[in-house]
């Protein structure tokens, strides 16, 4: 791949209002070159109208943008160097898949023998050699999204911006266009802000994730931070469908431990998270992931932790193939969420008393 | 399927098929009435074919003739006119999301709705002291008035049928505005923007309460023209005649749109193209 003039992205206190409805308050964030930042959140947190702002299609209110060190955000999105992917794709209807890519390249100017090598790379680099003649229309979901991405990387852009491209693509298709993507962009290492409502997407592709909710940042971090350790109750509940089991803080930071609301004794906290400073008495969550719901009846649990153990009733049983999703009505802490590997609940069924666990080394404690 | 289709929607099929028959029959009736007479020279018409020649076509006049491309000129010069203004304009109301645009888009469909005769009167007391009136250059400015809001309706519901995301997607990968406008905008409403103008050379070739006024014996459009000769002398058989070559004409040009354009533009399939 040719040489990239990708650049690092500093977004500053900016800020966006539609009328007396805030979209995005105090938005601070620096993306490293080449760095794959997703912008994750439910519909109306924000996140598209902060990437609208960074393409220069919406003018911001307040804050600043720059690139490297260039201050862009008073430059129309004409100016900007930025490549930008469509939910839609919005590929040219009247140009074929090399037209649409090399649109970019003639608006600056490059000479037709440059033209035509560009787009050829970037065809091999999308996998769609051989396709270059056809229209958007000739092509299936899958490649015009390739082809939409080929154009905006075609100019070698500071920034690329991914609105919720995934989303007008079949389940099984997604799956692999995601890893594709992610590849392409480690390929041309090419700095990229991804917009998602779908945190496995997120998960799966991002360097880090700003996961956002009603116009601000709740969270910034890694994948992994963010699925284990979310700082807020929206967090926890937001990425991962958490369980969110009450819980009162009890002892001292030597020695955090949790006492659940209703039941007896405590229960050691081994990640106790540098945010929560709260002191001894304080209301927390303990967040628990599904997946660390033990099926106590049927399966054993592996060592680790302190253990405790609850009576259950089964409410539904939802089959997913390789994995069973299961709702518990569980004394002392209401609505649960299990998912087990389908062989371990293969005798539960709906409507029966069971019994279940979690271990203290699974419970991870946030603020309420 | 089939089999199953009981008697009550057999019924309803040739209800259906006999409705469609009546209304093809009432529109076209008329017309193929005039043609008829166009090849008998004569009004009453018989349906016998023995009868048919071209006597009344070859006594068509050369003051007919010079009123027909008169009128032809004319009604491409406002059509094209039309067009220029209208869609910059429907551009600025739609992308521009104009403040009272509902208002404004509304204002523009008056001269459709106000009767062509009382706008002929009107333009005739402006035009009497601006000697525009007798002149071709009145009868272009006559026919543009009537133009512009129909050119205008069309371009506002083909742009607002046009996803933005074209138009973002051309600002982003570095185009002007004006790029953006005359490389993805305009190709992409092209179709419906020719079948606009179509509609409106139609309107403007046979548009006659409006021309009246401000036509003259130096300018005279072929709606005119045969109007004032069946008035003064009856329905002469090469006036007849006349009147079919504008229902040919009419015919032509609609089948040239569909054939070049493919008949999937025809119903109107431009305002829901896939995004």
């Amino acid at each position: 791949m040719a040489d990239t003039t990708s650049q690092s992205v500093t977004i500053r206190g900016v800020e966006k209002n539609f009328g007396s409805f805030k979209a995005v308050t105090d938005f601070n964030l620096e993306v490293a070159a080449g760095e794959f930042v997703t912008f994750l959140g439910p519909s109306g947190c924000g996140k598209s109208t902060t990437l609208k702002m960074l393409s220069g299609l919406l003018p911001q209110d307040k804050g600043e943008i720059l690139f490297g060190e260039r201050r862009i955000d008073m430059l129309p999105a004409n100016q900007r160097n930025v490549g930008l992917v469509f939910q839609n794709y919005a590929l040219f209807p009247h140009m074929t898949v090399a037209e649409n890519i090399a649109f970019g390249l003639s608006m600056r100017r490059w000479s037709k023998p440059r033209k035509q090598q560009r787009v050829a790379e970037l065809l091999s680099l999308v996998r769609l050699e051989g396709l270059e003649n056809r229209k958007p229309e000739q092509l299936s979901g899958g490649q015009q999204q390739r082809v939409a991405v080929a154009r905006a990387l075609a100019f070698n852009p500071d920034l690329v911006l991914l609105d919720e491209p995934l989303s007008n693509l079949d389940a099984k298709l997604r799956e692999q266009v995601r890893l594709d993507l992610r590849d392409i962009q480690k390929h041309a290492r090419q700095t990229t802000v991804f917009v998602t409502h779908d945190q496995v997407e997120a998960l799966v592709m991002s360097d880090r994730i700003v996961l956002m909710n009603a116009g601000r940042i709740e969270q910034i971090g890694t994948p992994v931070e963010l699925y284990a350790a979310p700082l807020t109750e929206f967090g926890a509940r937001f990425v991962g469908a958490n369980n969110l089991v009450p819980a009162t803080l009890h002892g001292d930071a030597s020695d955090p431990r949790a006492i659940v609301d209703g039941v007896d004794g405590t229960l050691a906290l081994t990640s106790m998270s540098e945010q929560l400073n709260e002191g001894a008495g304080a209301p927390i969550w303990l967040c628990v992931r599904p997946e660390h719901i033990f099926l106590t009846a049927y399966e054993t649990m592996p060592a680790g932790g302190e253990v405790r153990q609850f009576n259950a009733r089964v409410v539904d049983k939802v089959y997913q193939g390789t994995s069973v999703l299961i709702d518990l009505e569980v004394e002392k802490l209401g609505r649960v969420r299990a998912e087990r590997p389908t062989m371990a609940a293969a005798e539960l069924q709906a409507g029966q008393q069971t019994s279940i666990a979690f271990s203290s080394c699974h419970a991870v404690p946030r603020r309420r | 399927m089939k089999p199953r289709a009981g008697l009550g929607a057999v019924f309803s099929r040739t209800a259906l098929t006999l409705y469609v028959i009546v209304m093809l029959i009432w529109l076209l009736f008329p017309i193929v009435l005039v043609l008829l007479a166009s090849f008998q020279g004569k009004l009453e018409v018989d349906f016998s074919l023995a009868g048919l020649n071209l006597e009344a076509y070859k006594a068509i006049p050369p003051a007919y003739w010079q009123a027909f491309w008169f009128t032809v000129r004319a009604a491409v010069s406002a059509t094209a006119l039309a067009i220029v203004i209208a869609v910059p304009a429907a551009w600025a109301m739609v992308r521009g999301r104009l403040r009272g645009r509902r208002v404004l888009s509304n204002v523009v469909l008056i001269p459709d709705v106000v009767p062509q005769l009382i706008m002929g009167i009107a333009l005739l007391t402006v035009f009497i002291p601006l000697h525009l009136s007798n002149n071709f250059a009145g009868i272009l400015l006559a026919l543009v008035a009537l133009s512009l809001s129909t050119g205008l309706r069309f371009s506002e519901a083909l742009l607002e049928g046009l996803p933005e995301e074209y138009e973002q997607a051309a600002l982003s990968l570095g185009a002007s505005r004006l790029k953006s406008f005359l490389l993805v905008t305009i190709p992409l409403i092209a179709p419906g923007i020719a079948i606009a103008a179509l509609f409106i050379f139609m309107q403007n070739l046979v548009t006659f309460e409006l021309l009246f006024f401000v036509a003259g014996p130096n300018a005279t459009p072929i709606s005119v023209r045969l109007f004032s000769d069946i008035v003064d002398r009856g329905v002469i058989p090469y006036a007849v005649a006349m009147a079919g070559i504008l229902v040919y004409v009419a015919m032509a040009f609609y089948t040239l749109v569909a054939v070049t354009l493919g008949p999937k533009y025809m119903a109107g399939s431009v305002m829901s193209r896939k995004g």
